[in-house]
């Protein structure tokens, strides 16, 4: 394999998302301007502040398909207590909301040991019953309007609250996972948890805090969401988990644990996020939108797949989940 | 020189699980600065002793000392805080991390809060060196080969500056030169005073590092002697219970017709131009280094990797060898190194470990298999290789590692080949089952079967083979023949010290 | 690697089945067939309308669609393949293009074609997962959302509805007084019983799941058996797409939501292994027909929906836990 290809294929995450901007600039007029990017980015942050914590969960070789769930959740919880603890408090009580779905889900895989698969399963099914529960499967309005007018404001002509928080966050997760000891734990943990925790790491508890971590995420952005729209909806977030699990492993974390990149989560979230601009600028109709992201998704993954293969010897066994 | 004192003294040490004693009033003393062996067949304590010392258990009975005061471990944590540190035969590594991290796994240091990276690499530097080990401390420990990783593993102990460190069977991956080089850290370490401890199979290595041995058996502790006042064949005794006069018994066969030609195999990688040939009723050794290929030799002719250049014949013609379906076809059996991974189903039982690669054969019509036939099948190799228990519908998993072992070969004996790979088949199995093994393989020759032996022991590959293809960098000698040939002919072919030109067998 | 990666490496939890598991098998059974009878029990006791016929029915036929899901899932997990997640899809396509293909080439062949394209599917998850070696549970995803636009956009997006009363009347028929969905179901159960547990196939399947690499130096095509599982749940996924849409004569897009999780469900409570090598349709029949009979008595008692969703979860969530305190008790 030449050179240039196999420099492609390492920096392959900026190189898709370079040739997505490419396409869409090309193909859909007026693409290529500040609006489309603010417009974007703010997109993309609902996705993008969800990806941050799954992208922690997944190196340390979890997976959380609750996390639609707990974005309904909290964000109704946001709403729901407007009236008895005004607007700051409800927003964190619907965040806190989330941290406690986050306590749930590790305690099922860490204390009883359930594969995190099967146990976010069923959490995703608990939560988000007790969503349609809380709401009696009706979208709550909120208080203030003007709130949400103020949320979606556009500062530096770019960045809106939320694009600003996730860029901010996903570039700490960067230095955190890089630079610190507990970043490189993580990697243990999700590379071989037996080693590490022989190693005097331990392994439980970063699993049960990353569990903690990724829901709180989830809180967070739909905390936020709920106010951009001034409503809780027992409905949001059910397409969410595909997307945000695109967006990481596009980025190049895998399911497998212990690799993972912040940076690469962020090139998978704009990726994201200028396709589905992109064809929604174009009309496109949503289920062709699914389609674009599927393929997407499984072509990355099929070229991942053949560059570890072809740089290094053939696996006996296959990439498991 | 450190005065002898006593760096641990295990006493009295009970372990009983549900159902089983594992460990019976086991004592074990052992002084800074000596280096104390410990043998004893599978199944004996060893690792169980091993476990209490290193905190992953607590001994049901007795106490233990370390440095003269008692103490009571609770997690490895309390024994690593006390300065003792394992060495495991499996290793406990994290494949992503870099080597230098690795090292440094859960102690890594920090600058301002933040991780070293720069003073984390070059002490790790600092310390591979030391160890003679030319490993770059920033590649990814996951893309080192398998004995590299077990010298990585070494290092990381060495670096925690333990007072007793433990070493359970640490050159089961390592060529002899690599072993050499680790006696000679070990005999530095013992003369800065550190306690080792080391477990071993390997009897001559055991004398030749060792101060003291100790031997168990059965859970108890037999004898402990200094290590010259001991042998080989008296370890041999104290650890069986009786006389093994000849662990590795020829038995006479005669030879026929060549069944398995290989011209100039080379896959590419990790071995090129490999030509040797195996005839019906002979033992065929393939032997080197850890590292020199001969595993992967084994699995390109048995279909399980690609073969980019050269032949493989069987009697005398061509097969093409695209997977192991195909290669029981052609008559190729091959019994994998690693017992637990490619080896055993552990989950099934024995009659259905035998049967697995000829359920076809075994299937009717309708794709059913036949219960019956599978039955005979599966019973018809207990009784022959006195499989114990001798029950087909137990798990194998409850099984020992010699019988697994028979299981196993009695798997591919079921497809009726031809030739008869066997990769390290007396690894990991004790002494009596070693016996076991080498029998059944006499019984296979005198019957006209062609056996492929890789093995590391030299006494073994001595003593059963007829011929010996020394392997080394992924290129053999021509079978060199039984007679006049010697142990350290054979090291100086694998170590390169001697080349394989034009001797024929 | 840890927790869901283990399925794959380091942790190959060969000790979980090494000891003692024929009591643990059998206690796990004796389980759940107690908790069925105490739902039956439970059910007859609060609500009269439960120990009838009518009733038993109704759930017969809610469970023969999950059921013939059910079937194929069971492979798919016995296999080592986690899960497939790309069901919603292939049941839609079962059933959207079943009715669809009515009025151009008559019921039988679209139902055929329905079913072959969910087969289609499925073949494609297998190369992705078996041969190029890609985790399942993002294959199985990326196709499922792929297939789905797909069949949308085939039918312009909006709702299908059924031209053809013959095959509508075929499906709702009854033989003995059982519905014809429940004999079709039963049929698919029992032959996928047979395949999984006395055929080599269906042996091949269990030491693929069990441990890979041994099964591939055992002469087994690793491969093809994985890639197999993932055939055998698209086209059993598209068939009850196809029965569901000819019971209901219309089908929208969103006609599968739910359903693999629902097979994934009953699998798990029956005591399948998620990590593969163990399991068997009977057990996952008794799990679907708890989770169906404890649904139906929810049903009944009014209890909403959502009560509803949050049982379930509990019920999975209990399952798993309770099968691996019960391996680890045969264990150690």
């Amino acid at each position: 394999m030449s050179a240039f290809v196999s420099t492609l294929l390492r920096y392959r995450v900026a190189v898709i998302l370079c040739l997505t901007l490419a396409a869409a600039t090309l193909i859909v007029p007026g693409f290529a301007s500040l609006t489309t990017l603010s417009l974007g980015l703010d997109r993309g942050s609902t996705i993008g502040l969800i990806a941050i914590g799954l992208t922690v969960l997944l190196i340390a070789g979890q997976i959380d398909l609750s996390v639609g769930s707990v974005f309904a959740v909290s964000g109704i919880v946001g709403i729901m207590l407007q009236p008895a603890l005004g607007m700051g408090w409800a927003a964190l009580a619907g965040v806190l909301a989330g941290t406690a779905a986050g306590v749930v889900n590790g305690f099922l895989v860490v204390a009883l040991r359930i594969n995190s698969l099967v146990a976010t399963l069923a959490t995703m099914l608990v939560f988000r019953s007790v969503a349609h529960w809380m709401t009696a499967s009706q979208p709550i309005p909120g208080n203030d309007i003007m709130f949400s007018i103020t949320l979606s404001e556009i500062y530096l002509e770019v960045f809106t609250v939320r694009s600003g928080l996730f860029l901010v966050s996903i570039l700490a997760l960067h230095v955190w996972l890089t630079r610190t000891v507990a970043g490189r734990n993580l990697f243990a943990v999700g590379s071989n948890a037996l080693s590490a925790e022989a190693s005097g790491i331990s392994a439980g508890r970063i699993m049960f805090l990353s569990f903690v971590f990724a829901s709180t995420l989830a809180g967070v952005a739909g905390v936020l969401q709920s106010l951009v729209t001034n409503t809780g909806s027992p409905v949001y977030g059910s397409e969410l988990t595909v997307a945000v699990i695109a967006a990481v492993v596009v980025g190049g974390t895998r399911l497998e644990g212990g690799r993972g990149s912040a940076l690469g989560t962020l090139g998978g979230v704009l990726t994201i996020a200028a396709l589905t601009t992109a064809m929604e600028f174009q009309s496109v109709p949503a289920y062709m939108q699914q389609v674009a992201s599927g393929l997407i998704l499984i072509l990355l993954v099929v070229l991942d797949r053949t560059v570890r293969t072809g740089r290094r010897k053939p696996a006996a066994a296959p990439a498991h989940a | 020189m450190p005065s002898a004192a006593s760096a641990l003294h295990m006493r009295g040490i009970g372990k009983v699980f549900p159902g089983v004693k594992a460990l019976s009033g086991v004592d074990l003393a052992v002084r800074f600065g000596t280096v104390h062996a410990i043998v004893g067949e599978n199944g004996a304590g060893k690792s169980t002793l091993m476990k209490i010392l290193s905190g992953a258990y607590a001994p049901t009975t007795g106490t233990i000392e370390v440095a003269g005061t008692e103490v009571r471990m609770k997690r490895p944590a309390d024994a690593q805080k006390l300065g003792i540190r394992m060495v495991h035969q499996e290793l406990n590594l994290v494949p992503d991390l870099t080597v230098a991290e690795n090292i440094f796994l859960g102690r890594m240091p920090k600058r301002l809060g933040f991780f070293d990276r720069g003073g984390m690499v070059r002490r790790a530097a600092a310390i591979l060196a030391e160890l003679g080990a030319a490993i770059d401390p920033q590649q990814r420990l996951g893309d080192l080969s398998i004995s590299q990783q077990q010298l990585v593993e070494i290092a990381k102990a060495y670096a925690a500056e333990p007072r007793i460190i433990v070493l359970d069977e640490p050159t089961s991956s390592l060529s002899e030169h690599e072993t050499v080089a680790l006696f000679r850290i070990l005999r530095k370490m013992r003369d800065a005073g550190i306690a080792i401890i080391y477990i071993s199979h390997r009897l001559k290595e055991v004398l030749d590092i060792a101060d003291e041995v100790t031997v168990l058996r059965d859970g108890a502790m037999i004898e402990t002697r200094p290590a010259s006042g001991i042998t080989a064949a008296e370890m041999i005794r104290l650890m069986v219970g009786r006389e093994v006069s000849n662990v590795f018994p020829k038995t006479p066969s005669t030879i026929g017709r060549e069944v398995l030609r290989v011209r100039g195999i080379g896959d590419g990688e990790r071995f090129h131009a490999i030509s040797f040939d195996v005839r019906a009723g002979e033992i065929l050794g393939l032997t080197g280094l850890v590292g020199a290929g001969r595993t992967e030799v084994a699995r390109a002719i048995f279909g399980l990797a690609p073969l980019t250049s050269g032949t493989v014949e069987i009697d005398g013609a061509p097969v093409t060898i695209g997977s192991p379906a195909a290669a029981a076809r052609a008559g190729i059996a091959y019994v994998p190194e690693d017992r637990k991974g490619d080896g055993i189903m552990p989950a099934m039982t024995v009659r259905e470990n035998i049967s697995l690669p000829v359920l076809r054969r075994l299937a009717n019509r309708f794709g059913r298999v036949r219960r019956g036939a599978e039955r005979e099948l599966a019973g018809t190799y207990v009784r022959k290789f006195s499989i114990v228990p001798p029950d087909g519908e137990r798990r194998i998993g409850l099984l020992s590692g010699g019988n697994q072992q028979k299981a196993v070969i009695s798997r591919w004996l079921a497809t009726d080949p031809k030739v008869l790979i066997l990769d390290e088949p007396t690894r990991g199995v004790d002494v009596g089952a070693k016996a076991e093994i080498h029998g059944i393989i006499g019984q296979l020759v005198a019957n006209g079967m062609a056996v492929v032996m890789i093995s590391s022991e030299l006494p073994e590959i001595m003593g059963v083979c007829d011929r010996v293809v020394v392997m080394r960098d992924g290129r053999a000698s021509v079978p060199l023949a039984r007679e006049g040939l010697t142990e350290e002919r054979i090291m100086a072919l694998a170590t390169g010290e001697e080349s394989a030109e034009g001797e024929a067998a | 690697m840890t927790d869901i990666a283990a399925m794959g490496q380091t942790t190959k939890d060969a000790a979980r089945f090494s000891q003692g598991s024929r009591m643990v098998g059998m206690l796990s059974r004796a389980g759940l067939t107690l908790a069925i009878l105490a739902v039956i029990l439970y059910g007859s006791l609060a609500n009269p309308v439960f120990f009838t016929a009518g009733n038993f029915v109704n759930v017969l036929m809610s469970m023969s669609i999950v059921g013939i899901v059910v079937v194929g899932m069971t492979f798919v997990l016995v296999v080592g393949g986690m899960a497939d997640l790309s069901v919603p899809a292939t049941i839609a396509c079962g059933a959207i293009l079943s009715l669809a293909l009515q009025s151009y080439i008559g019921p039988v062949p679209a139902f055929a074609v329905a079913v072959l394209l969910a087969g289609l599917t499925g073949l494609v998850n297998g190369v992705l997962v078996g041969y190029v070696g890609i985790n399942p549970i993002i294959a199985t995803l990326g196709m499922g959302t792929i297939v789905l636009g797909i069949v949308q956009a085939a039918v312009g997006g909006v709702i299908v509805y059924g031209t053809d009363p013959s095959s509508a009347d075929f499906v709702k028929s009854r033989i003995l007084g059982v519905p014809m969905i429940a004999v079709i179901f039963i049929a698919i159960a029992i032959l996928g019983n047979f395949v999984l547990s006395r055929t080599f196939w269906g042996r091949w399947t269990i030491a693929t799941g069990g441990n890979y690499s041994a099964a591939q130096a055992s002469a087994v095509p690793v491969r093809a058996v994985r890639a197999g599982a993932f055939v055998i749940t698209g086209f059993a996924a598209g068939f009850s797409g196809g029965l569901l849409g000819l019971t209901l004569q219309s089908a929208r897009p969103l006609v599968g939501q739910g359903y693999e999780f629902s097979a994934i469900t009953a699998v798990v409570v029956g005591g399948v292994s998620i990590m593969g090598g163990f399991g068997s349709i009977p057990r996952a029949m008794a799990g679907l027909v708890f989770v169906q009979l404890l649904t139906n008595v929810m049903v009944l008692q009014g209890v909403r929906t959502p009560i509803q969703g949050f049982v379930l979860g509990l019920l999975i969530a209990g399952a798993v836990a309770l099968d691996i305190a019960l391996r680890k008790r045969g264990v150690a």
